[in-house]
């Protein structure tokens, strides 16, 4: 009887640090909407060129800035979304803009290239509900 | 035919960004009317101004210069090789937009007043709906600073004119 006490108190301290080791996630309004402005989906475009990033009935604020209601942007480049309750990786695909960029000059090789944004919080880690655009596909010629 | 449409948007759209870098360029220069004063009596009156990277530009994405739209009608706001914060944030190369709504450009060294025709963004916002009787209406966009100062040189978009419908 004790054992099976002694365990249940040990189960729930593994579950409390297990809920205190998923960070903390930022919300947002529920009509907060993010997309992306340009390119539209199915373009075709010619070289280099810019993406502009929208936000709807939020803020932008630069990474490391702890504010209600506020993100930055993360472009995902021919990759699906990352997991949602952890920190935006940091590479080729997934591209960090934690100055509070809203545009965004790609210079990708021809072919076809998947575009998608998501909103990260002050610590890279997505809202909840999390925000991010429809992912589109854009063809690229030289 | 929709992709032709929309390139032809988006070359307009261009467009409006080509001249709202002009602009830009020329708010480099004060006003006319605004003697520069020498650094240490402007201190005493006028708070700092932020620096702006030259490149760094602002324009309105939309609605276009001459366009006809609805009673409330989204306005996007552009912004190049400059990022975003909320006001009280400070942070090197960035601000937050001022919508100026049928007015000139308020004084560039002055923190930029709160009232109807000057809306503030302050938390970061780059797109707002916005509703006006029916008429015409100037639009115009100037960033301000973590405390709501133009920078230096001030950015600024294109003052545009807008028709909306009765």
């Amino acid at each position: 009887m004790r054992i099976i006490r002694v365990l249940a108190v040990v189960l729930a301290g593994i579950a409390l640090a297990a809920s205190s080791a998923v960070a903390q996630q930022s919300t947002m309004p529920p009509d907060a909407k993010v997309y992306i402005i340009w390119p539209p989906d199915g373009a075709v475009i010619h070289g280099a060129f810019w993406v502009r990033m929208g936000l709807s009935g939020a803020g932008i604020a630069p990474a490391g800035v702890q504010k209600a209601n506020t993100g930055h942007h993360h472009l995902l480049v021919d990759v699906d979304l990352p997991p949602l309750d952890q920190a935006i990786p940091n590479d080729h695909n997934h591209l960090h803009f934690g100055l509070g960029q809203t545009e965004a000059r790609l210079d990708l090789p021809p072919g076809k290239h998947t575009l998608q944004l998501l909103l990260g919080d002050e610590n890279h880690i997505p809202h909840q509900p999390p925000l991010y655009s429809k992912r589109i596909t854009i063809t690229v010629v030289q | 035919m929709s992709t032709i449409r929309r390139r032809t948007l988006w070359l307009a759209a261009a467009s409006v960004g080509l001249i709202a870098t002009g602009a830009a360029a020329q708010g480099t220069n004060p006003p006319a009317g605004q003697p520069a004063a020498p650094a240490p009596a402007a201190s005493a009156t006028n708070p700092p101004r932020t620096p702006a990277p030259h490149d760094a530009y602002v324009y309105i994405g939309w609605p276009l210069d001459g366009a006809t739209v609805g009673t409330k009608f989204k306005v996007w706001f552009g912004t190049r090789n400059f990022g975003i914060a909320p006001a009280g944030v400070q942070k090197a190369n960035t601000g937050h937009h001022h919508l100026l709504i049928d007015v000139p450009l308020p004084p560039l060294d002055q923190p930029i007043p709160n009232d109807r025709n000057h809306l503030h963004f302050g938390l970061g916002q780059t797109e707002a709906i916005v509703e006006l009787p029916p008429g015409k209406h100037t639009l115009q966009l100037l960033m301000g600073d973590a405390d709501h100062v133009p920078h230096d040189p001030a950015l600024m978009s294109r003052r545009i004119t807008v028709y909306v419908r009765g």
